[in-house]
């Protein structure tokens, strides 16, 4: 009870010693007893719903006032369904920040089901990560210790979980660009249970995060149990430590137009976890959250929580140079229709 | 290695003799017995991505014992809310509506909470022991069956439908018809084809089967208690039954808990088949196998609350043991944990069995331990929760919408749900006032999408020989005899039925009233 009346007290005080001094109504911060609500497209728990926390109390510390910030999740339609969101019906006041995958890009470019946002004009925040580098492996015991021995074989199979997830768009474009004959796609597995179908010899083969492989497959790893035939890295020459450096993809390109295609892959997977603010947003407000996710990303605590949830380093990219990516996106249609194909059901096209 | 083990078992329990561990145990309990009570509200995936930047930072047994205090429980209090206003609980008990809310209606609702309890309570011990066993072998457990079993093995779940369509049966197709063409909503993994999606964002993924669920059997239980003008338990009948006489229940039927226990263990051990089915296949293990089951089920039989509930606590064993001693995930929450033991330096799997098998033991105990404290809370809760069937019906069933419309929204928090609630609600009343049943569209939906994911890899992966298979040819075999001999029951219960007496269980839905 006396506390509330000191609070009172202070509170008259501060309002009587306020009301001459309009300018200094002009610099309390505009996020000062606010609150941020971060759309997080996907499910809790998600790779991205723990960066986005491990983010949280660094970003707070570095927006002037302090704003209380929260985690909506919003599942559906892997992201474009928060992205939607943020693009049409979120309010341009800062107080909403969009979360969602790489799927932002590649649904508007392949013109996914349910992309009803433009790219162009959302405004770029930053990204907590920027993509890790896809690997392409088989059993050991399966014998294929070589490239001429994948090549001479018909039909083996590859596992991935749907048509259009990174997974299935990578196992595509390695069987297309290794040459591979009468590649079978063996679609419907979750990240584990291709694990074990490979094992089993369900199927021959799999792309998979190199990081993946590190946490999940450890001790498969150290048992020398997969065969590494060929690596995309993102961005370009950035491996993985721990995981065998397989030739890049890039080697097996014969023609610019395939290396473009690896290129739009690499595109569409580098700002992994962008950070979005709706169209129309005030540039003081987009300044201000640009500056403070940049110092939030570069804080020894966000290094330090996001290595310990995610068992790897932060690789982050900033508003601006995440901005500059989606700018520089090749969108030459005959790249993005030799993409579709990859990302699409049915049989390779022909090299 | 034994004595090792043995060892790593005792060095397991010595860690958990701390203030602090025990303390954080207990407030994982409490957090994951308020999360059970809730109405769906919070659920223990979201419970777990809030907690987990706070416990990485802590000890890992501290840490370990909070997390595994609250997900251990978090099924046990659950079966409250099917028993007394029949809604279905989260994933994983909703079966438990069948028999429950009938036995809530009969003025039994105290016998079908003590049975819940102690059914979920011996499920968790049986599940954790499991998960103790397990240590030294689990590879074979989980690389025993391959695409084309777990195909047979849900095509022997569907087979259900023969058995719970009772006198029904062409009705009882229709309906799983209807789950199955339902489960096809959605963008087809395998060909990316868009099937009844109308260009609607929020058909891309399907429509959640919790929401239909909570729609088919909630709506219609709360506009029954606005129809007849009664409390659930204002019935004409005398209040009958106690907690104890469901504990008594559950001991006397030990040999039930421990056989849909280990159907619980196997679900959880086996990627991919995720809670929604554990319910629904001990149930249905529960009707083929009990006597009289076809008979009584569905009509308040307390083996048709005790063996959902006991699997659905059992399932959490056998997660663990995948997670811990394989390092795969089984779902959101135990991705988490590894997510978590990884930012305390453990890597689950192999490596961890062999290094840290204390640690492993820690969740043993913790699992067993929080189980048992948890099956406690619940039976002193449950005195005060029974209460709540008394309430006039001018409270309950602005309440039981309530929860209806929070459960819906809880699971996307998308608006859309509670339209789409509402829409299933109207279909679950007029298919339980035309006795289509209920259940059985929803095991069609349930089982519809894990059966043509499992047949398109085994056709995808193997041709048509994976019909050859050893394995398969044996679960083929089982299954057919197992689906002659229902077919068998059902004939011969309709010989000996009197006018009122037989009816199958799913069919049933129009007895609920």
């Amino acid at each position: 009870m006396r506390k509330k009346t000191t609070h009172g007290g202070a509170f008259f005080l501060a309002v009587i010693l306020c009301l001459p001094m309009g300018r200094a109504w002009a610099q309390v911060p505009y996020f000062q007893n606010k609150t941020i609500k971060i759309i997080r497209g996907g499910a809790p728990g998600g790779t991205g719903d723990l960066q986005a926390r491990a983010l949280i109390p660094s970003l707070r510390k570095h927006i002037p006032g302090n704003p209380t910030i929260i985690v909506e999740n919003m599942p559906g339609a892997a992201g474009r369904k928060a992205a939607n969101y943020i693009y049409s019906t979120a309010k341009p006041d800062g107080l909403s920040i969009g979360a969602v995958g790489a799927g932002l890009v590649a649904g508007q470019i392949l013109e996914l089901a349910g992309s009803q946002y433009d790219i162009d004009k959302l405004i770029y925040l930053g990204s907590t990560e920027s993509g890790d580098p896809y690997v392409f492996v088989s059993r050991k015991e399966a014998g294929f210790d070589s490239l001429d021995k994948l090549r001479a074989a018909t039909g083996l199979r590859i596992g991935a979980q749907a048509v259009g997830h990174p997974i299935y768009v990578a196992g595509r474009m390695f069987a297309f660009l290794l040459g591979l004959r009468e590649p079978k796609m063996v679609l419907g597995y979750s990240g584990p249970e291709l694990d074990i179908a490979l094992v089993k010899g369900e199927v021959d083969l799999r792309a998979n995060g190199a990081d993946t492989v590190l946490q999940r497959n450890r001790d498969l790893l150290e048992k020398g149990f997969y065969q590494f035939h060929a690596s995309i890295t993102i961005p370009k020459g950035r491996y993985t430590q721990g995981v065998p450096k397989a030739p890049e993809l890039d080697s097996f390109a014969k023609t610019d137009k395939e290396r473009q295609l690896i290129n739009l892959f690499r595109t569409f997977l580098y700002p992994r976890w962008p950070y979005l603010a709706p169209p129309g947003t005030p540039k003081e407000i987009v300044a201000i959250l640009r500056g403070a996710m940049t110092k939030a990303l570069k804080d020894p605590e966000f290094q330090k929580n996001f290595k310990k949830l995610m068992a790897t380093d932060a690789t982050p990219l900033t508003g601006e140079e995440l901005e500059s990516a989606i700018r520089e996106l090749p969108r030459d249609p005959e790249i993005v229709a030799l993409y579709k194909k990859m990302a699409d059901h049915g049989p390779l096209p022909p090299r | 290695m034994e004595t090792s083990l043995f060892n790593a078992a005792i060095q397991g329990f010595l860690n958990l003799l701390h203030l602090k561990v025990l303390l954080a145990m207990m407030i994982g309990v409490s957090i994951g017995t308020f999360t059970a009570v809730a109405p769906q509200g919070l659920g223990m995936p979201l419970v777990y991505a809030i907690l987990l930047p706070v416990v990485i930072k802590w000890e890992p047994i501290t840490g370990i014992a909070l997390l595994i205090g609250a997900s251990s429980v978090s099924a046990i209090c659950a079966a409250y809310l099917p028993i007394l206003f029949g809604i279905p609980g989260g994933s994983g008990s909703q079966a438990t509506v069948l028999d429950g809310y009938p036995m809530g209606k009969r003025g039994e609702g105290r016998r079908a909470l003590g049975a819940s309890f102690m059914a979920g309570g011996l499920g968790c011990l049986i599940g954790t022991l499991t998960l103790a066993a397990a240590i030294p072998a689990a590879k074979p457990l989980i690389y025993l069956m391959g695409s084309p079993e777990l195909f047979v093995v849900m095509l022997w779940g569907l087979s259900m439908v023969a058995v719970l369509a009772g006198k029904r049966p062409v009705k009882g197709i229709i309906a799983a018809a209807f789950g199955l063409l339902l489960a096809t909503v959605g963008q087809q993994a395998q060909s990316g084809i868009m099937r009844f999606v109308f260009d609607q964002p929020y058909l891309l993924d399907g429509i959640s089967i919790s929401i239909i669920a909570l729609a088919l059997f909630g709506v219609p239980s709360a506009l029954d208690l606005a129809l007849t003008k009664l409390g659930v338990e204002q019935q004409p009948v005398p209040l009958k039954g106690s907690l104890f006489d469901g504990v008594k229940d559950t001991l006397r039927e030990w040999w039930l808990v421990v056989r849909c226990s280990f159907v619980g263990v196997w679900v959880g051990i086996v990627p991919g088949l995720g809670s929604q089915v554990v319910d629904w296949l001990a149930y249905g293990h529960a009707v083929q196998t009990c006597k009289g089951g076809k008979e009584n089920f569905g009509h308040g039989d307390v083996r048709g609350v005790i063996a959902p509930e006991s699997a659905n606590d059992a399932k959490d064993g056998g997660d663990l043991v995948t997670t811990l001693l394989l390092g795969f995930p089984q779902g959101v929450v135990t991705a988490l944990f590894i997510v978590a033991l990884l930012a305390w330096g453990y890597l689950p799997g192999p490596e961890m069995v062999k290094k840290n098998p204390e640690v492993i033991y820690s969740v043993v105990w913790l699992q067993g331990i929080s189980g048992i404290i948890g099956t406690l809370i619940g039976f002193g809760l449950a005195a005060q929760l029974a209460k709540l069937a008394e309430v006039r019906y001018t409270f309950m069933v602005p309440i039981m919408f309530i929860f209806i419309l929070m459960g819906a929204f809880s699971v996307n928090r998308d608006p859309i749900d509670l339209l789409v609630v509402v829409a299933f609600g109207v279909l679950g009343y007029f298919m339980r006032r035309f006795a289509y049943p209920r259940p059985a569209m929803i095991l069609g939906l349930v089982l519809g999408d894990l059966m043509e994911k499992y047949l398109y890899r085994s056709v995808a992966s193997y041709g048509f020989s994976w019909l050859a298979r050893p394995a398969v040819i044996l679960l083929l075999l089982l299954a057919s005899v197992s689906f002659a001999l229902t077919l068998r029951g059902r004939i011969r219960a309709r010989h000996r039925a009197t006018s009122s007496s037989f009816s199958g269980v799913m069919a049933r839905s129009e007895d609920e009233s």
